[in-house]
């Protein structure tokens, strides 16, 4: 699913921007505007360039269309190289760039008869004629610009492009002066047109939604200086598109929160980077960086975070931590890959995906030392479902099987413990999460509202949000992860590795601290003072009833049912970074497509998993060693995991690579 | 019914309030005028005033007043007909300088280096007055007092220069208002023709020159002012038909009242001039606004 594009790499692309930059010499030296961008652009797709003003991206537009050359790097445009502007690629202007001594007619006219020379005149007035129409401008057409609204203006810029059938299309902002609702009319109108014609397009826009609406594929671009792409969108929301029912799907709001996530990020890192500038890293003693940025996501996992900052345990190993708390998954693996974060809390799968390059990302290799929490996670099931009469595993097939539109469950990340166990839990009851439900990402916080608003059926998320919606009535909990895998690690420490590699003994410190800090969270007499700090504001700003249930209380499952479960949150016992544990991580990531399986994954785990920071952070607080083994895991089911032999009795379609991907790997 | 209301509603009544709207622009300006003629009125009213009072313009110069076009042979005419003749001197010069201003104009706004030779040359003629010119002219022509073709072509030396001065006066605002129309043309036009690689041709005629005419006819109503304001100086050596000359020949003999007179003629010509070509460019130019 996220390596397709890759086979279709011995294929020439429609479009390639190959590894563009673009300077521009001014009197304090160079001006890199745009840095190595490389993009390929398929035929028929509309791909949109997003980021923020003076981010580069309507240089990059000029590029494409001739208006401007780049400075190293170039446009291929079906094999030819791009070299000067052209009607091949008509541009509709930001401000419609209408000529106002011609009339409606008189402007497109224009281009038409320019490059349909050989036609003759019938045929070229038909042209225009027709796409007068197109756009329904028929009673404007023989009005000069000044006597049009905007909209229209918009729409003869649009009709001008498109009658001399442009191979691409280039959009510059098009609708940025328009009002709301002209401006949706338009959109659906653009689409029909796009939808119709087969057009490939590259739009510019610094509006989350329209890209949401229009795009096949948003590029999202870094902040200038040097901007270069950031991270691209897959917006595989069906078509045909209505503005008001896609935001209807959940997916939608994930892939919005992403986009706005991004670009209120790019804001952020402005800020950071001059901060930064001014104070550079405080070194004390044998600690290389003191100051620390430490992303977490507010849920009750997050304890040994927040006390070892509130105790103090940071401060005592030499560290001044910022918890700073992250809206999503997705947040936390962006803000550590690009250095915003200095270290993260993460979903186990997480060190893997980044380092693998996970979602088309540039791999980025991370370091785990540590296991920070095991269990904690449920699945909830909405209160429509339970009333349909679904109690376990079995009735919820029969139930899935009834629906006649495939059930949506959310999950928080696709390498989190929560989404491998959702799926392996459901292929169990032999339904395959891949065809017959379809799974979305959504950050924990949405989930209750999601569930509300009947776009999803069911979630798998950690507390507070499985106890939060069964106290209200909401859903209840058809199982809880000691149902599917008792004692799977669940959240765990990540740096980058370049970062480990450069800060050693800050990285033993900030192992130390949490290691610390996860003792003081598993004795059951040290969880009610616990909770008070976690529900605090700055952390999970909860009502401590909701995160009560499982922490330090018996467990309600919403159907009266309520269990003690001593092992619901566990944060000390094997706190090491376990190498099979990762390994069915990373055949399971395999096994739903989310990476192929890479042949040299004992060179991949060896980089990736840091033992030795563990266990001196172990010895050094007297703490048990957790033996480094290989020992064979068993679920719940009963299903048991060799590590020897990771792929045996995955399906045979899994993809089995090399990978090479990670310069920092090699 | 409904004929007889409408009939009602088109009477008198609707005149009336017609001009009642029109009051607050006609009042105003009468009463200035009105009391700027009180004032000189009160200032020239002495025995040997340096300017005849309004009263005694009105007297003295009452034949030229209302009938602007009596043709007493000779330089007795009307000054309508005076008028006339300066209407068509100034024709000439100014025809000029839009022919000549707009084809350099455009000349010198599309090369940078022609612009950057030409442009400190052309700031320092422009500001000068076009009385110093008459000077230049008169003797540049002189030299061509017995030329043939001049003969031919039905003309003279004296008439030349002072189509000259008319001409080298009103050349510059279109000059470089053009050469300004010409480079400003927008980049989002220029990416226009480029993106649909319009020939040299079709990007003169289809985007440079409708760009530059809003700039072009600002020149040009620049220049018809100042062309008419030329006459004077134009004429002032060359007898026989024209205002300029009227004028100075009023003054040479005295006749303050019919120079006077005179006087409210140029200004209202030269309004009146104005107002067309500011029309003719209401009615040619499509400007984005």
């Amino acid at each position: 699913m996220t390596y397709d594009s890759c086979a279709l790499q011995n294929e020439l692309p429609f479009l390639e921007i190959d590894h563009v930059d673009r300077i521009f010499p001014t009197k304090e030296g160079d001006y890199i505007a745009v840095e190595d961008v490389d993009l390929k652009v398929n035929k028929g797709e509309f791909v949109t360039l997003i980021g923020h003003s003076g981010c580069g991206k309507s240089t990059l537009l000029n590029i494409i269309a001739g208006l401007d050359r780049a400075t190293n790097g170039g446009i291929i445009l079906e094999g030819k190289e791009v070299k000067s502007p052209g009607p091949d690629r008509m541009m509709v202007f930001q401000n419609h760039s209408l000529l106002p001594w011609l009339t409606v007619k008189q402007n497109i006219a224009l281009a038409v008869n320019r490059v349909f020379k050989h036609k003759s005149k019938k045929e070229r007035n038909q042209i225009v004629e027709e796409h007068i129409d197109l756009v329904s401008l028929r009673p404007a057409a023989d009005k000069f610009p000044r006597e049009i609204s905007g909209g229209m203006k918009q729409r003869v810029g649009i009709a001008r492009a498109l009658s001399i059938r442009p191979k691409l299309l280039l959009l510059d902002e098009p609708f940025g002066a328009l009002d709301a609702l002209t401006r949706g009319r338009l959109q659906e109108q653009l689409m029909k047109i796009c939808e119709d014609h087969a057009l490939s397009v590259v739009m510019i826009t610094h509006d989350v939604d329209e890209a949401l609406l229009l795009s096949d594929r948003i590029v999202m671009l870094t902040n200038g200086p040097s901007a270069h792409i950031g991270q691209i969108l897959d917006v595989d929301l069906p078509r045909p598109r209505h503005r008001m029912e896609i935001v209807n799907n959940p997916s939608y709001y994930r892939m919005r929160g992403e986009l706005i996530e991004f670009l209120n990020r790019q804001k952020k890192d402005k800020v950071q980077k001059a901060k930064r500038n001014v104070e550079a890293v405080v070194s004390r003693g044998k600690i290389e960086k003191v100051n620390l940025n430490i992303g977490f996501i507010p849920l009750t996992d997050c304890a040994p975070l927040v006390i070892a900052q509130e105790k103090g345990l940071f401060a005592k190993y030499g560290l001044e931590v910022t918890l700073s708390r992250e809206k999503s998954w997705g947040a936390i693996a962006d803000g550590v890959r690009e250095g915003r974060l200095d270290a993260a809390q993460m979903v186990t799968g997480m060190p893997l995906a980044i380092t693998l390059g996970m979602e088309k990302k540039e791999p980025v290799a991370i370091v785990t030392s540590l296991t920070l929490s095991r269990n904690g996670n449920a699945i909830t099931i909405a209160k429509s479902v339970w009333d349909a009469g679904v109690r376990d595993l079995v009735s919820l097939k029969t139930y899935i099987q009834a629906q006649d539109h495939r059930p949506t469950f959310g999950m928080v990340h696709p390498a989190s413990m929560h989404n491998l166990l959702l799926r392996h839990w459901l292929a169990n009851a032999g339904i395959d999460s891949q065809t017959e439900v379809d799974v979305v990402v959504i950050p924990p916080a949405q989930m209750v509202s999601n569930l509300i608003s009947s776009n999803i059926i069911g979630f798998s998320v950690g507390e507070p949000w499985n106890s939060r919606s069964v106290h209200e009535g909401l859903g209840y909990i058809i199982a809880t992860d000691l149902d599917i895998w008792n004692g799977h690690p669940e959240k765990v420490l990540g740096v980058r590795a370049d970062w480990a590699k450069e800060y050693p003994n800050t990285h033993l410190a900030l192992t130390k601290a949490l290691l610390e800090a996860c003792a003081y969270c598993q004795p059951e007499q040290n969880r009610e003072e616990i909770l008070g700090i976690i529900c605090q504001p700055a952390y999970l700003n909860a009502q401590s009833i909701y995160v009560r249930c499982g922490f330090n209380s018996p467990y309600r499952k919403g159907s009266g049912e309520n269990l003690y479960l001593k092992d619901f949150n566990i944060f000390l016992g094997d706190n090491s970074p376990n190498r099979s544990e990762h390994l069915w991580v990373m055949a399971q990531m395999a096994r739903w497509n989310l990476i192929p399986f890479p042949s040299n994954y004992d060179q991949i785990l060896d980089r990736m998993l840091d033992p030795k920071t563990y266990i001196r952070a172990s010895e050094d607080l007297n703490l048990p060693v957790a033996p480094v083994s290989l020992a064979p895991i068993v679920l719940a089911d009963g299903e048991i995991f060799d590590p020897s032999a990771p792929m045996a009795g995955l399906p045979n379609s899994t993809e089995i690579r090399e990978f090479v991907g990670d310069r920092q790997l090699v | 019914m409904t004929s007889n209301n409408l009939l009602k509603q088109s009477s008198p009544n609707v005149v009336f309030e017609w001009l009642q709207g029109q009051f607050k622009f006609i009042v105003p300006p009468v009463l200035a005028l009105g009391s700027l003629l009180f004032i000189w009125q009160l200032l020239c009213g002495g025995e040997t005033p340096p300017l005849p009072p309004p009263t005694k313009v009105v007297t003295e110069a009452w034949k030229f007043i209302v009938d602007p076009f009596f043709d007493n042979g000779g330089t007795d005419k009307g000054l309508g007909r005076h008028i006339f003749e300066s209407l068509k001197r100034v024709g000439i010069g100014y025809s000029g300088s839009v022919v000549i201003g707009i084809s350099l104009g455009i000349l010198i706004g599309t090369n940078v280096l022609m612009y950057r030779a030409f442009d400190p040359i052309f700031q320092v003629l422009r500001t000068v007055p076009p009385l110093a010119w008459l000077p230049i002219s008169s003797a540049v022509f002189e030299s061509f007092k017995e030329s043939e073709v001049l003969r031919m072509l039905g003309t003279d030396a004296v008439e030349l220069s002072a189509v000259f001065v008319i001409f080298i006066t009103s050349v510059w605002p279109v000059l470089m208002n053009t050469a300004v129309g010409v480079q400003q043309v927008p980049q989002d036009y220029r990416n226009v023709a480029k993106v649909l690689r319009l020939s040299r041709f079709e990007y003169f005629t289809k985007i440079l020159v409708p760009s530059a005419a809003p700039y072009i006819f600002t020149g040009l109503r620049i220049a018809i002012g100042l062309s008419w304001l030329a006459i004077v100086a134009a004429e002032m050596l060359k007898g026989g038909v024209g205002i300029g000359f009227f004028i100075w020949d009023s003054y040479n003999s005295g006749k303050y009242s019919e120079m006077i007179v005179a006087l409210f003629y140029v200004g209202i010509v030269g309004l009146l001039l104005d107002k067309v070509v500011f029309y003719i460019s209401k009615f040619l130019v499509q400007t984005d606004s």
